[in-house]
């Protein structure tokens, strides 16, 4: 069994990355933000993944580390979600760029 | 007494400095105060000449401003030359205060008034007593000052607030060139004190041409101060101040400081050919020009104003023509004579309230005292044998005929008869005629007293002129006093003479109808009448080209400065724009913005292969 | 903490005193207390006076931070000194803001707690300007007069008040960041931050054109406090804009902080370079001299004759500076200092007249001497002083900066002479108006004359003004030291 090569891991990862960079600058709907920054996380779960097989020094610190980042995900996405929830019922719109209050 | 002299000054402005500051409570007295304290002056004044007598020169100075190494002093100079001037000063200064008692009367604002007196007469006396040319430069200011304050008296009067405005200006303009003057000789000689500048001339310490150069700005602010041509257009508007003033500043003292201060520089003069025969130049024209204006003017006091300027004229001349001696004996006898003339002819303006001679005709003769005081003065002035003008005069021909400045004699001898014609002129308009017969109202004895003590020097100083000469010659080998030739003397009394008689033919027999005459030379009259329009002239060129700079800027303010500075706001605020666009409360556009900078550092980053 | 630091923060006290004050006591005790505390800085800067008199050297120091390179170390202190230039600004500062204070008191009916706030930090800010001997220190305080002025002018000023103090904001922030550059780039250089080390650094070093660049960054920076023409547009506005008792300040003492930059950064610094800059100084400075001159010839409003004057008047503080001569600094230092009092005396003049008339329009005014003999006398001492007249300082400072230019530009100086005349022509046409002639105006009939307390500031400047003037070598002997530090380090 031929081995995919780190590289290949990383670009996978750069790609996913930049679609959710894209997604989270681009998109009006707050829930593809959340769910593009979903994407960044994973992408860098996929590094830390990678790196902790492929890194100088490899061992699983890496992976425990992707854990970690996975469930503090599933909390912020829960989280952010309820903000966007409470927002919704306030402001009866889930469009990000008519939240500008931050400049107030 | 002589090491005292530095409180002959402090006396007049004592009296300043009380009466500017409780001037109110003081009204009553404030004329007595300010002539005691004058009087103290003078006494002090008679004191340091009885010592000059033996010493002859005597300097205390102490240290003013430090510049560097270089110390600059204030202090007291005198010499025969100061001590003559002290005299004058002093003296004039006593007999007006007293003149003014009665003039003022009861003038709501005569604490004011003696206490600008008492600021001229300190800064007179200060200025007489420089051992140096910045003490001088300053005090020549001060002068300048109490002039235009008192010029401007009567400040609810618009054409005194023009008046004193405009002789301060015009003087300052004279000032600037004394100033620059005084700056290059200063760099010149390293000092600015009067015996070390003549010790620098001695040893031609000078860059070439430089005497010339500084004697001639010097000259500049004499001719500013002295009412010489082209700057004397505002001596005869400073009329407009109450005439005991005019008697004091614009004729017996400040107006003469001109001449003195080319007296007390002499050395700088003897060193330039050049700027003795421009001050010799530049009186004789100014003589006769003065005189040409004053044959026709209506104004008793303004008639008296440019036979001033007239004579000033004649002492630069002689200066000019090497006549030292001659210069300051005519500055002293005309001290004598037009103060008397202006203080006669202030009892006749405040008898009669009204100056214009026409208005007047003859209205004058009422008032004895004060006709034979004018007649005495007209005399002196007009050279008439044996009185005090007719010995200056005589003096200044004699140093021209000496210094061989034949066409200079000339336009002098005709002065002379031009000056002798106008002054009967005056004297015939106001004191002979059929004017109203009711007898005006008196003058107080304060104001007659002045009056008899003038003519009476006005009359017999003639006669102190050997004295003189060997008064200043102490000091100084130049002051010879020149004796005119027979035939010299001949002339003068000749021409001085005619001219009494040809205004009598004129003004007293009416051989000649002046309106014919007016119609005749109606060009000449017309010019004379508004003075070569000098005036107009300098409105339309000096004031209109100033303005027009003036105008000029203010466009350039307004369009060019303004829009920079709209400019530099413009930016600012756009700059302010585009960066408030990017604070518009979008966690996107945040977003972005970080990772363009990140993106940014990276580059640098890569490129750089380092922070910096 | 030594003298001079308590010195420069004095005005604290009066800053906690006016903030204790509960929101609605009346504007009186607000005053009465502002005055108490305008009073303490009064105080400690004549001991600071006394004492430096005494052992002619006042310094403090301690070590504010470092930051290490590869290579050196840069070294910023806490570093505050004095010479006799400095402590003539200090004791000016203290004075003027006192009277100020004074002055203000009929003026600032608004919330007068806050102005007096502010005018505090802007005293610290002025003092720690003048006593700093350092560039970093003197930049942080420096921009801590910038802020305190812009809400005075803008919350207290008159008529065009907002948008003068933007104006006012901009120009100087723009100043202010063509200051901090050229100090960076000095102090990059130089190592320390220190007037005196980076003299010394400057000394050794033999790169010109760099010393010229950073010069002329300096100059720009100054200039636009000074003001330098064309860069003066900001300082007219405030003049007629902002309330009088604040151009006292502003006028008095804000604008010699450019007088002062200029020959501390420039002469104290870099000695040896700076006189090559002495014709584009006399260009600028005839440039300033004759066009206020000419402005203020043709101004229908009192204040902006006025503040054509002060552009004119610093003319001559940069003809002074290019004589580069004792006599040209000593000219330009005496005029700083002898400026300062007298445009405070005009402006707490100007205050008085508008709180009485509420015009300073030349049309609309004359005949003052009727009604207000005593407050005309002050207007025309103030301008006789203006134009130089001998016996007060205003004469003393000219000749002297004159004397400087003659020796070695002798055409600029006698272009400048003109300016002199000028100055006579549009005081006088000025001051005539408004107090000779007939009384035009019904608010002259009922007008009051100075009375009181009234008298007291402005005859305090006049006093002042007098005395430099009369006995100038009381102010001349505090500065030789001074001088010669600024001249001796000259190559011929």
């Amino acid at each position: 069994m031929s081995s995919v090569p780190a590289q290949g891991y990383l670009i996978l990862a750069l790609i996913l990355f930049c679609i959710g960079l894209f997604g989270a600058l681009t998109k009006r709907n707050t829930i593809i933000v959340l769910i593009s920054i979903e994407l960044m996380l994973n992408a860098v779960n996929l590094n830390l993944v990678a790196f902790s097989k492929y890194g100088i020094n490899p061992n699983m610190t890496g992976q425990v580390f992707s854990l970690f980042s996975i469930t503090i995900a599933a909390a912020e996405a829960a989280v952010g979600i309820a903000i966007l929830l409470s927002l919704y019922r306030n402001r009866r719109t889930v469009h990000i760029d008519e939240m500008d209050t931050l400049k107030h | 007494m002589i090491s005292f002299a530095w409180l002959i000054p402090l006396f007049p402005l004592l009296s300043f400095l009380v009466l500017i500051l409780s001037g109110k409570k003081l009204k009553t007295v404030s004329g007595y105060l300010a002539s005691l304290l004058t009087g103290i002056s003078f006494i002090f004044t008679l004191g340091v000449i009885a010592d000059l007598r033996s010493v002859t020169e005597y300097e205390a100075t102490w240290t003013w401003l430090t510049i560097g190494t270089t110390d600059i002093q204030a202090g007291v100079w005198l010499n025969p030359l100061n001590g003559l001037m002290l005299f004058i000063v002093s003296f004039v200064s006593l007999l007006v205060h007293i003149y003014s008692l009665g003039y003022m009367g009861e003038n709501d604002r005569r604490a004011t008034y003696f206490a600008y007196l008492g600021l001229f007469t300190f800064a007179m006396l200060g200025l007489v007593m420089s051992p140096n040319l910045i003490q001088f430069y300053m005090f020549w200011e001060l002068v300048g000052l109490g002039s235009f304050l008192l010029i401007g008296f009567y400040l609810y009067k618009e054409s005194a607030k023009r008046a004193a405005r405009k002789a301060f200006i015009m003087t300052r303009i004279g000032d600037a060139g004394l100033l620059v003057g005084l700056i290059l000789i200063f760099w010149q000689t390293g000092s600015l004190s009067f015996t070390e500048i003549f010790q620098a001339v001695e040893q031609n310490e000078f860059a070439p041409g430089m005497v010339t150069l500084t004697a001639i700005l010097l000259f500049i602010g004499a001719v500013g101060k002295s009412g010489q041509f082209p700057l004397h257009t505002w001596l005869p508007d400073a009329m407009e101040g109450p005439t005991p003033v005019s008697a004091l500043i614009h004729a017996a003292t400040m107006v003469a400081a001109g001449v003195y201060l080319v007296a007390a520089a002499y050395p700088l003069f003897l060193a330039s050919e050049w700027a003795l025969m421009i001050v010799a130049v530049i009186g004789a024209f100014t003589a006769i020009f003065a005189a040409t204006i004053g044959l026709v003017q209506d104004d008793l006091k303004r008639v008296l104003a440019y036979s001033t300027v007239s004579q000033l004229g004649y002492m630069m001349l002689a200066l000019g023509a090497g006549g030292y001696v001659a210069g300051m004996f005519h500055l002293t006898t005309h001290a004598f004579f037009k103060a008397l003339l202006f203080l006669a002819a202030g009892s006749v303006i405040l008898a009669l309230r009204k100056q214009n001679i026409k208005e007047i005709a003859g209205e004058g003769r009422h008032l004895a005292i004060t006709k034979w005081g004018f007649l005495a003065g007209t005399l002196a002035i007009s050279g008439f044998p044996l009185l005090s003008g007719s010995f200056s005069k005589e003096a200044i021909f004699a140093a021209l005929l000496e210094d061989g400045q034949y066409g200079l004699l000339g336009v002098a001898l005709l002065t002379a008869f031009l000056t002798s014609v106008y002054m009967f002129r005056l004297y015939f308009m106001v004191f002979h005629g059929k004017g109203a017969d009711k007898p005006p109202k008196s003058v107080p004895v304060s104001m007659k007293i002045p009056v008899i003590i003038l003519a009476a020097l006005a009359v017999i100083s003639g006669f102190f002129a050997t004295g003189f000469a060997d008064w200043l010659a102490a000091e100084q080998e130049y002051a010879v006093l020149h004796h005119s030739p027979t035939w010299l003397i001949f002339l003068a009394t000749l021409l001085s003479l005619g001219g009494i008689v040809f205004a009598y033919f004129i003004y007293v027999r009416k051989q000649m109808d002046r309106e014919e005459w007016k119609t005749t030379f109606s060009s000449t009259y017309t010019i004379l009448y508004h003075k070569y329009f000098i005036d107009e002239f300098y409105q339309n060129t000096i004031i209109y080209s100033t303005r027009a700079i003036s105008y000029l800027m203010y466009y350039t303010e307004r369009y060019v400065v303004e829009t920079i500075a709209a400019f530099a706001a413009g930016m600012v605020k756009e700059i302010g724009k585009t960066g408030s666009r990017l604070q518009n409360g979008r966690v996107q556009t945040y977003g972005t913005v970080a990772l363009l900078g990140l993106a940014v550092i990276v580059l640098i980053f890569v490129v750089r292969g380092g922070y910096f | 903490m030594g003298l001079l630091s308590l010195f420069v923060f004095s005005p604290i006290v009066g800053l906690v005193l006016i903030s204790l004050l509960s929101n609605n006591s009346s504007p009186k005790i607000v005053q009465r207390y502002a005055l108490i505390g305008g009073f303490i800085p009064l105080i400690v800067s004549w001991i600071v006076y006394f004492i430096y008199q005494r052992n002619n050297r006042l310094a403090e120091n301690f070590s504010w931070f470092s930051y290490e390179t590869d290579s050196r170390t840069l070294v910023i202190d806490y570093e505050l000194e004095l010479n006799g230039f400095r402590l003539a600004l200090l004791l000016l500062t203290t004075l003027i803001v006192t009277l100020s204070i004074l002055a203000s008191v009929k003026d600032i009916k608004k919330n007068p707690k806050l102005f007096y706030q502010w005018l505090f930090i802007l005293e610290l800010g002025m003092l720690g300007v003048f006593a700093s001997d350092n560039m970093f220190l003197f930049f942080f305080f420096f921009e801590l007069t910038l802020i305190p002025m812009f809400f005075l002018i803008g919350k207290w000023g008159h008529v065009e008040r907002e948008e003068t103090a933007y104006k006012y904001l901009i120009y100087n922030g723009l100043g202010s960041a063509v200051l901090l550059i050229a100090i960076v780039a000095v102090f990059i250089q130089a190592g320390n931050a220190n007037f005196e080390a980076v003299k010394d650094y400057m000394s050794t070093m033999d790169d010109q054109a760099y010393q010229i660049g950073v010069i002329v960054a300096f100059l720009v920076a100054f200039g636009v406090k000074l003001p330098i023409v064309p860069l003066h547009s900001w300082m007219v506005n405030v003049h007629v804009y902002a309330p009088p008792a604040v151009v006292m300040i502003h006028a008095g003492v804000l604008l010699k902080i450019g007088a002062y930059g200029l020959l501390q950064f420039g002469a104290g610094m870099f000695p040896e370079t700076f006189p090559l800059l002495a014709v584009t100084l006399a260009v600028l400075g005839l440039i300033n001299l004759l066009y206020g001159a000419f402005l203020a010839l043709i101004q229908d409003d009192l204040r902006k004759v006025f503040a054509y004057a002060s552009v004119s008047h610093m003319g001559i503080i940069l003809l002074g500076i290019a004589g580069m001569n004792t006599a040209g600094y000593q000219g330009a230092i005496f005029q700083t200092i002898s400026h300062g009092l007298i445009s405070a005396l005009l402006f707490y003049l100007v205050g008085v007249l508008i709180n009485r008339t509420s015009t300073t329009n030349l049309e609309k005014l004359g005949g003052l001497w009727t009604t207000a003999p005593v407050l005309s006398g002050f207007f025309l001492a103030a301008a006789l002083a203006g134009l130089g007249l001998p016996g007060m300082s205003g004469f003393v400072s000219e000749f002297m900066a004159f004397l400087g230019v003659f020796e070695n530009l002798p055409v600029f100086g006698a272009i400048g002479i003109i300016g002199i005349i000028l100055t006579a022509v549009y005081f006088l046409r000025a001051i005539l108006n408004i107090s000779f002639g007939k009384r035009k105006g019904k608010a002259l009939d009922k007008m009051t004359d100075l009375r009181n307390l009234e008298l007291l500031p402005a005859g305090v400047l006049l006093a002042f003004i007098i005395l430099i003037g009369v006995y100038p070598d009381s102010l001349g002997q505090l500065l030789q030291i001074t001088l010669e530090t600024f001249v001796a380090g000259m190559g011929g």
